[in-house]
């Protein structure tokens, strides 16, 4: 009962995590203080994948997301020039025409989370340690995974190649 | 089953250590930050206010444009940070599946290396 209790109340301080970072992040007026919360959503997020004992998943959003997209869009924002503009405050009436997009989306998840029937598994649930993931990674039998395995290196090069011609090009 | 329901199933990791830790840290942390509210000596004049720096006053933002260099060591940061992910796996396996698993990572890297030569050769590795 106290586990039951417990997972409940991680889940509710993971989500209000998540909701008041996202919502700071699309209202902050300075864009690296919205970067900063953008990193909060994403840690938090990891959290809720610790949760649902997806290791390796939240492994994942925190090294790629937290770790490296993060500081990706924090440099693309100091490579800028106006990193110290404050924006002005939206017009109220884009401001109502926000709300009312958000709130239908809102309304819209609601509706379908809260009358959709969800059935529960019969099966028993598929553990998806590290184990597993490395077996089924490089497995070169029946559903195994080995070509898309190397056919990430391939993808990987592609994007260090297109990362230095693009960074190296002579004239911008 | 809903979702509160699906909450209430034992399919989730077990939360109690994590709100624990929760708690401790927020006790922890809130209650220093507190104590020195109240205890320690307030006192404030315009020069607390400036920035450090030995006697001169600064001149303009203290905001600069950085380097584009950063920006190319940050996507090849990225590039092999995506790369330790499928390593990661592999290396918890190795021992187990042997010698074909050495032979797909060693595939797997030299076509990596591949790019780390380019970008050697391109100087993307020269600061410049």
């Amino acid at each position: 009962m106290e586990a039951i209790l417990g997972n409940q109340v991680m889940f509710i301080l993971f989500s209000a995590m998540i909701v008041m970072f996202s919502i700071l992040t699309v209202t902050s007026r300075r864009i690296l203080r919205a970067a900063t919360f953008l990193l909060f959503v994403l840690l938090s997020t990891a959290g809720l994948y610790f949760m649902l004992n997806y290791q390796f998943l939240a492994a994942v959003q925190i090294t790629l997301y937290a770790g490296g997209i993060v500081v990706l869009i924090i440099f693309s924002i100091l490579l800028t020039s106006h990193i110290d503009h404050k924006f002005d405050r939206v017009p109220a009436q884009k401001l109502i025409m926000g709300v009312i997009a958000a709130g239908s989306g809102i309304a819209l998840s609601l509706t379908t989370l809260l009358t959709y029937n969800f059935v529960p598994a019969n099966q028993e649930p598929i553990s998806v340690d590290m184990n597993t993931i490395g077996k089924s990674l490089l497995n070169y039998g029946d559903h195994g995974f080995v070509l898309p395995f190397e056919v990430i290196s391939v993808l990987l090069l592609a994007a260090i190649v297109a990362a230095v011609v693009i960074a190296k090009r002579k004239k911008i | 089953m809903n979702f509160a329901q699906f909450l209430k199933t034992d399919k989730l990791m077990s939360a109690d250590s994590l709100i624990l830790f929760f708690i401790v840290a927020t006790v922890l942390v809130g209650g220093a930050i507190l104590f020195s509210t109240f205890m320690a000596p307030t006192s404030s004049n315009p020069a607390k206010f400036e920035p450090y720096e030995c006697g001169i006053p600064t001149k303009g933002t203290t905001w600069l444009q950085f380097n584009v260099g950063y920006y190319l060591f940050a996507i090849l940061f990225l590039v092999f940070d995506v790369e330790t992910v499928f390593v990661f796996p592999w290396a918890v396996v190795m021992k187990e599946l042997g010698m074909v698993a050495f032979v797909e990572i060693v595939i797997f890297f030299f076509v990596l290396v591949l790019g780390l030569a380019y970008a050697w050769k391109k100087k993307a590795l020269v600061w410049e």
